[in-house]
């Protein structure tokens, strides 16, 4: 997690006005900082005045919105096809041991493939990140050595 | 999907599958530099066969092509034969002959740096293991000037980083990793130890490990800019390693400091063995059958080639899969500039444009014949798959081909 719900919370209007589901503003500072409600779901922040805390807060959440459930977002440009990813996931290697001892993985069943020379996400749904679970699982990011994999 | 070995590097990775359907090309399993090899080996819509006489270019058949390149070869007094690092074992083997047939040199891309250090007394000393003994018993990792992440993507997930193995249950959580370079490099992302050491100060720090690894000379100050603190934990993990491997590079070979260089680093392999642990040292290369071409070079190459090219010694050359004009250092791409030249290989490159005669040549990998060597020198046989229906001529058949003419003419 990127975004710092503190700094959220300082861009909302801090009404409480309990309009929306999180129903407290601290509360959907947190919410957005994972990714799960947006700037434009506050009903008091698309009234007159706050403008431009509204346009802050979308500059702030706007990389999150192209990042995956999980929080991953994967470069291309930068992948360099690797397979770190593939080996490292503890899901891949669950779902295809053969990919903890190196080898490529093929089955389709992973989270990565390594297809036409770069990491792609293929069973998104199967990652330790992904709702409900959210488990702060971060191994693809921390050896992906080109940067390619960054977690929000 | 068909299962394939690829020719991309010395990593020669044999786990990966390829399709081509008309003009879509996929692949499963190769990296981006493979699957980019892939794909130009594939659309080689130029592949064609050249001669070029007096500002004229000529697209030929490939038999004049090699009556060309034959004449070439027998009225040069004393040619030249180089390249063969992209070559299989079986047309290196045929090179060899035809340089025997004719009384010419044979020489390597592989002499510039990697010759010198199999050579070196430090591999007559059974130095080198296979990759997948590291992937089961690698504990201390160390890549000394090099970076897989740039030349050997695979290196550190199929090998030697990242992989579970016999006695690596954990993977990278049962390794340690280190790395040494003059800059900061990708692979240092995944290491536990980051030496970031002075351009030629490589020996220093290598003596100084021994010797503190032997209890010599204990390290008790910095040592080539790097922390006594940093230094001392990195022996530790050393010695506490039952087996050590270190990989090293270009920025360890071709740094001009060779000799020192090599010395050190066996006398660390061997201080790491007198401590009773496993260690072993393989070199990096990037070049696919580097190996294959490195252990024949050693049996049946010239040395000191490219420095007889600079003195004129070589009336004409056969370059095989090597664009040398712009990989070589300046001095030997002139001298090569100014002589007849015949080149073997895949389209494109300043070589192939310059060259007297050119023929182009499919990639092994489409091919799916004959066999090259691994970086750990492991042999691996390419794999056959129904590629392409339209390829130019192998290179095996094109050099065995050139062996017959020139063998006719001699008669």
């Amino acid at each position: 997690m990127k975004l710092n719900p503190m700094e959220l919370y300082n861009l909302l209007p801090k009404t409480n006005c309990r309009l929306c589901e999180p129903k407290t503003c601290m509360a959907f500072a947190t919410k957005m900082a994972l990714g799960d409600v947006l700037p434009d779901d506050c009903p008091p922040l698309l009234e007159e005045g706050f403008e431009k805390n509204l346009e802050k807060l979308r500059e702030l959440v706007a990389p999150m919105q192209s990042a995956e459930e999980t929080g991953i977002k994967l470069d291309d440009s930068k992948c360099t096809g690797c397979g770190n990813c593939v080996v490292v996931c503890p899901v891949d290697v669950a779902v295809e041991p053969e990919t903890g001892h190196g080898k490529a993985g093929k089955s389709r069943d992973t989270v990565f493939i390594v297809e036409n020379g770069i990491s792609k996400i293929i069973n998104l749904e199967k990652c330790r990140r992904f709702p409900p679970d959210r488990l702060n699982c971060r191994v693809c990011e921390q050896y992906c050595c080109t940067d390619a994999i960054e977690i929000w | 999907m068909e299962d394939i070995v690829c020719s991309g590097c010395a990593l020669l990775c044999d786990d990966v599958a390829a399709e081509v359907k008309g003009e879509e090309i996929s692949s499963l399993g190769l990296c981006r530099l493979g699957h980019q090899h892939l794909i130009s080996s594939i659309k080689m819509h130029d592949a064609k066969s050249v001669v070029r006489d007096t500002g004229t270019e000529k697209t030929v058949s490939i038999g004049v092509a090699l009556k060309k390149a034959s004449e070439i070869l027998l009225t040069a007094k004393r040619p030249l034969l180089y390249g063969w690092s992209h070559s299989t074992d079986e047309t290196i083997t045929k090179g060899i002959e035809l340089a025997k047939s004719i009384g010419a040199a044979f020489d390597t891309t592989a002499s510039l740096g990697l010759v010198q250090a199999l050579i070196h007394k430090l591999h007559s000393k059974q130095l080198e293991i296979d990759l997948d003994y590291v992937r089961n018993n690698g504990e201390f990792i160390l890549y000394w000037g090099s970076n897989p992440t740039e030349s050997s993507h695979r290196h550190p997930s199929k090998f030697a980083v990242l992989p579970r193995g016999e006695n690596i249950p954990e993977g990278i959580e049962s390794r340690t990793i280190g790395v040494v370079d003059v800059r900061n490099t990708e692979t240092m992302k995944m290491a536990n130890h980051r030496l970031i050491i002075p351009p030629g100060a490589d020996a220093e720090l290598l003596d100084a490990l021994s010797s503190d690894i032997l209890g010599k000379s204990p390290i008790t100050g910095d040592v080539a800019g790097i922390s006594a603190q940093e230094l001392l934990g990195l022996v530790r993990n050393v010695k506490k390693s039952d087996c050590t491997v270190i990989f090293y590079g270009s920025g360890l070979i071709n740094s001009g400091n060779t000799e020192a260089n090599l010395s050190g680093l066996q006398t660390l392999i061997e201080s790491v063995r007198e401590a009773g642990k496993q260690a072993f040292a393989l070199p990096m290369a990037t070049e696919p059958n580097i190996m294959g071409v490195t252990k024949n070079a050693v049996e049946a190459g010239d040395g000191d080639t490219l420095r007889r090219l600079v003195a004129g010694e070589f009336e004409a050359a056969l370059i095989v899969g090597d664009d040398s004009l712009v990989e070589l250092p300046g001095p030997a791409a002139k001298a090569f500039a100014s002589i007849p030249l015949i080149y073997v290989g895949p389209p494109g490159g300043i070589t192939d444009a310059k060259a007297r005669v050119s023929i182009h040549v499919a990639d092994s990998m489409l091919l799916g014949s004959g066999k090259m060597h691994r970086l750990d020198f492991v042999e691996v046989p390419y794999k056959q798959w129904s590629a392409h229906p339209k390829q130019p001529a192998a290179e095996f058949d094109v050099i065995s081909r050139l062996h017959e003419l020139v063998t006719k003419g001699l008669k």
